[in-house]
């Protein structure tokens, strides 16, 4: 009798784990590449540093070991912009859209969804409201990108680093903080925050995350004394005539500087601060100018976007393109958050650098993404999340 | 020999050429059509973004063929454009009234092209140098009007306020009406005939007792209120406003009135049909291209070469053998 | 003309702006000139302004609207830095080459205009967008950068911004009051029509045109880009706004020209700008409001030229 008992539930046990195999066979993604499908990238600037090492990346990359076809928009100024290119893509048989494209992106996903369209954000992310909105549109993908406490961290650390090596006198560059683009203030909020935490003061009576607020109020950063620290210069906007580039001097040749923290693309400053013993530090991308100012130690910190962190959000919009879409347990689309690589000598800046310009074996490589492919939320979210350099060459 | 003298004695030659830029729009249509065959586009979805991509610059550049037909031009369109879509926009939000916010837009528009013609007119400033420095105020409007609102980058108009009017057959309706009036002032009213006179040779208009500055303001308000009308239409397609909203539009402008085969010095060659004619053109130019999916930095360069080719072609019939033109 | 007389219409300009730029200033409890820094700033500003008002003046002159000088600072700049720093060439030699590249390339846009006989506004447009797209697939997008070549970062000096107004000024004044060309160009300026029918020859007088206020624009462009040690592109006609400046120095120029050379009236007008500029800078004045002042600035200077009779007349009435 217990010998048959132990037969019986052995066959049991047996017939469970076949069918459980035959389960998972049936529902292993297959990556079908008989059909080429064209994708479309928004992109509202089209010469910067890092939009162009993104789009090398899907060009020069995934464009030569997936069968996809990658459709660029011209350079958008704004939504009427988008919606054009959104069309364009459309009339094109565009299967889906990744954008890096930020003026309305309510619109954008409503768009897409409406005529069929796959959507998805790199580098970037959505607020609160607009996920909760579009999480379970079947049509929006999600979005990978740094999140805004990502950019107020990132801000915090920058301005930390040079506080804990003893630097008391701060330049801020703000950016596009005068057209109030969100990442920029996050970023110049995260800075001042660290200057109260380390200097003991405040910032017009705030401290943290209460700063984004005055920084709103403003459109601009304050200059003062942060308890025994100082922020002794700030210039905003993109002008880029005579009187900015001039502003941009007095900052970088401001009496007793130290060091100018960039809330985005500091190489306006590099000339400026040449000779004048200033460290700069930006937020931007790895490239080749990147190189030759840290090489020349006119730049001291760059908190930059890797070109193949757009390399999941590609996958998980193909997976979602060819039947495979990923999606957490409640079918909630992809919200996740993804930082920087930060290289503060040109030791480390070369070596994140050479494996960032490859494109033979870039940080994401197919192998690497092809494990995305129909995944599951968790196992997709946790190669997101192992972003830093070291992270992910431990994964190849 | 023979068909040459004919050609001359009836002015076919002339005629020929001064609808030479609707045979390039056709040639374009053509191409594009080829195009879309062979690559397997979506036609219909095509047409309907074809118009949605036209329909502002047409209209703006419809009423701005007033002004070019005086020998001037603005370039201040553009900014003019964002400050009424922005203004509007804030006008919607504060009263819920879509019909306000049409009605902002246009008086806006107008307000700005008045004052453009006043200062051009009343004080004899060159319109172009008046322009330029009213886009200098414009820009600056723009970002106080963002710092006003105080909301962030941005000024939002909600997407239903305005998504019944974001069809294919509102946005021909508009630019058919405003085309029909403009047809109607340019070509068969006293007003578009003084204005070729006044534009072909303003000395002698001047002596013939034009008033030049009504002209002048007729004009401008035609502009303004094309402005106003481009602006609505803007806001109904794209309704979040930034500083950005419509900037391209004033280099479009332009060159959609040069590509539909207006001449720059104004004058009695001036054609209304020029803006509409241009500004599909561009579009159906530029659709060709995105199909191609050209590198920017060369699709800008090709556009170059096409934009000259084809205005050369239209305008070969302008050309004075003896002198360069300027 | 008497002598008191000229030297007020020379130097009332920039002496007034002077005055109310330190005034102002003083008002503010800042100082104009308060490190070798704004010196700096303030020559840069002057040789800017300076060399884009003389290119576009050449042709606006002759009535030739050219869009394209921006994109020729650009791509000669473009070019030049490429070539200087592939060979490691001294910064004289990038200058030199800036020059003649933006002569050539200017010398291009002349060319296309003289062949398609489009109104130069047209031509100007559709060179724009081909230099910048040029200059765009040149460089793949990515522009240049220099930053660790400290002889080419090294340049901007008062010295060095005041070699280059020299030379240009002296080159431009020799070129346009010494030279046949530059007689038939005045003759050509007063009468197209006239000057063609006695047998001054127009396309070779345009096309050397072109080519001067194109190698200005690259002395322009070598400045812009020594500033910073970068060269970031722009397309969709981005590069046009640069000629936006020149307008009212280019008539404060015309104003003081009717006293002494115009050429140096373009100077002067450009040191009034490089003053305006500066205090700007020295009293951080928000980017909006300095577009108001200078466009309030330009409209004001206009109403008062087109209208000075009537001023003159109001004044005497006054009296």
């Amino acid at each position: 009798m217990k010998k048959w008992r132990r037969l019986t539930a052995f066959l049991l046990t047996a017939a469970m784990v076949l069918m459980m195999a035959c389960t998972v066979m049936a529902e292993a993604p297959e990556m079908d590449e008989s059909e080429t499908v064209k994708i479309g990238v928004l992109v509202s600037d089209t010469t910067s540093a890092e939009a162009l090492a993104f789009r090398a990346y899907y060009e020069e990359y995934i464009q030569n070991q997936y069968n996809v076809n990658f459709m660029y928009s011209d350079e958008l100024k704004d939504s009427a912009g988008e919606a054009s290119a959104i069309d364009n893509f459309i009339a094109n048989n565009c299967k889906a859209v990744i954008s890096l494209s930020s003026f309305d992106r309510p619109a954008q996903i409503a768009q897409c969804s409406g005529a069929g369209v796959y959507y998805a954000v790199a580098t970037g992310t959505l607020t609160d409201e607009e996920y909760e909105a579009a999480k379970t549109n079947e049509y929006y993908v999600g979005a990978i990108g740094p999140d805004l406490m990502t950019e107020y961290q990132t801000g915090y650390d920058m301005a930390k680093y040079f506080l804990d090596e003893g630097k008391t006198k701060f330049a801020i560059f703000g950016g596009a903080i005068p057209y109030y683009t969100d990442m920029h203030i996050y970023r110049a909020a995260g800075m001042l925050a660290a200057m109260c935490d380390v200097g003991e003061g405040s910032y017009k009576d705030a401290t943290g995350m209460d700063i984004i607020g005055k920084i709103y109020e403003d459109g601009a950063v304050e200059t003062g004394a942060i308890g025994n620290v100082e922020v002794v210069g700030y210039v905003g906007g993109y002008d880029m005539d005579d009187a900015w580039f001039g502003k941009c001097g007095e900052m970088a040749q401001t009496e007793g500087l130290e060091v100018i923290l960039a809330v985005g693309n500091g190489s306006d400053f590099f000339g400026a601060a040449k000779g004048e013993g200033v460290q700069i530090a930006s937020v931007d991308a790895y490239a080749d100018s990147y190189k030759e100012a840290m090489e020349a130690g006119t730049l001291n910190y760059l908190a930059g976007k890797f070109s193949a962190s757009i390399g999941p959000i590609f996958m998980a919009t193909y997976s979602a393109v060819k039947g495979y879409p990923i999606r957490d347990a409640e079918g909630n689309a992809l919200a996740l958050s993804q930082g920087y690589w930060v290289a503060d000598s040109a030791e480390t800046f070369n070596t994140y650098y050479a494996v960032d310009s490859s494109k033979e074996e870039p940080a994401y490589t197919k192998e690497m993404l092809d494990g995305l492919f129909g995944s599951s939320y968790d196992d997709f979210a946790a190669f997101v999340s192992a972003y830093t350099f070291d992270e992910i060459q431990g994964l190849k | 020999m023979e068909l040459k003298s004919v050609m001359n004695r009836y002015g076919l030659k002339q005629k020929i050429f001064s609808i030479a830029p609707l045979f390039g729009l056709i040639a374009l249509v053509v191409c594009f059509l080829a195009a879309a065959t062979a690559k397997d586009l979506n036609i219909a979805y095509s047409m309907k973004n074809i118009l949605n991509q036209s329909v502002v610059v047409a209209v703006i550049a419809t009423g701005a063929i007033f002004i070019y037909t005086l020998g001037s031009f603005d370039i201040s369109l553009g900014a003019s454009a964002c400050v009424s879509a922005l203004v509007g926009g804030m006008v919607y939000n504060a009263t819920g009234s879509v019909t306000l916010m049409f009605l902002t837009c246009v008086g806006v528009a107008v307000a700005i092209a008045l004052i453009n013609s006043v200062l051009a007119s009343v004080f004899n400033l060159p319109v172009f140098v008046t322009t330029v420095a009213m886009l200098s105020v414009l820009n600056a409007v723009v970002l106080m009007l963002i710092n006003i609102n105080g909301t962030g980058s941005q000024i939002a108009v909600p997407t239903d306020a305005v998504a019944g009017l974001n069809t294919t057959w509102f946005k021909l309706l508009v630019l058919v009406l405003f085309f029909a009036v403009c047809l109607f002032v340019f070509d068969f009213t006293k007003i578009g005939r003084l204005q070729k006179f006044l534009g072909g040779n303003p000395v002698c208009a001047k002596l013939s007792g034009i008033n030049n500055k009504r002209l002048a303001i007729i004009a401008f308000v035609m502009s303004g209120i094309a402005v106003g009308l481009g602006s609505f239409l803007s806001i109904t397609y794209a309704p979040t406003l930034t500083k950005n909203t419509a900037s391209s539009v004033g280099m479009d402008v332009i060159i959609s009135i040069v590509f539909g085969g207006m001449p720059v010095s104004g004058g009695a060659r001036s054609r209304i049909y020029a803006a509409v004619v241009g500004a599909f053109s561009m579009t159906f130019l530029n659709q060709i291209m995105v199909m191609f999916n050209l590198n920017s930095g060369i699709g800008q360069m090709v556009k170059a070469v096409i934009f000259l080719i084809v205005v050369s072609l239209a305008m070969s019939n302008q050309r004075n053998k003896e002198i360069l033109p300027r | 003309m008497k002598m008191t007389k000229r030297l007020f219409g020379i130097f009332t300009i920039p002496a007034a702006v002077l005055i109310v730029v330190l005034a102002v200033s003083r008002i503010q409890g800042v100082a104009l000139f308060a490190t070798e820094g704004n010196w700096v700033s303030f020559f840069r500003s002057v040789a800017n302004v300076m060399l884009v008002t003389l290119a576009l003046s050449i042709n606006l002159n002759s009535g030739r609207f050219d869009f394209s000088i921006g994109s020729v600072a650009l791509l000669s700049s473009v070019i030049s830095a490429t070539i200087s720093i592939q060979y490691q060439l001294p910064v004289g030699i990038m200058l030199l080459l800036s020059v003649v590249l933006g002569a050539v390339f200017g010398f291009l846009s002349g060319l296309v205009y003289v062949i398609v006989k489009l109104p130069p506004i047209i031509v100007g447009l559709a060179m724009a967008l081909f230099y910048e797209g040029l200059a765009f697939a040149v460089t793949g997008g990515y522009g240049v950068s220099f930053v660790n070549n400290t002889e080419l970062v090294g340049f901007p000096s008062v010295r060095n911004y005041s070699l280059i107004i020299v030379a240009a000024l002296a080159a431009v004044i020799l070129i346009f009051d010494y030279t046949k060309f530059g007689y038939n160009y005045k003759a050509l300026l007063s009468g197209q029509k006239v000057s063609v029918h006695i047998g001054i020859r127009e396309i070779p007088n345009t096309l050397i045109c072109y080519g001067i206020a194109g190698a200005l624009m690259g002395a322009q462009g070598f400045i812009t880009a020594t500033n910073t040690g970068t060269i970031q592109m722009t397309l969709n006609f981005g590069s046009i706004g640069a000629m936006f400046a020149a307008f009212l120095p280019m008539f404060i120029g015309g104003y003081i020209g009717r006293y002494i050379n115009d050429k140096i009236g373009c100077l002067l007008g450009a040191v009034s700008m490089g003053l305006v500029s500066l205090a700007y800078v020295r009293m951080d004045v928000d980017s909006s409001v300095q577009q108001i002042i200078s466009a309030l600035l330009l409209v004001c200077f206009l109403i008062f030229l087109n209208n000075e009779q009537k001023f003159k007349n109001l004044v005497k009435q006054g009296r």
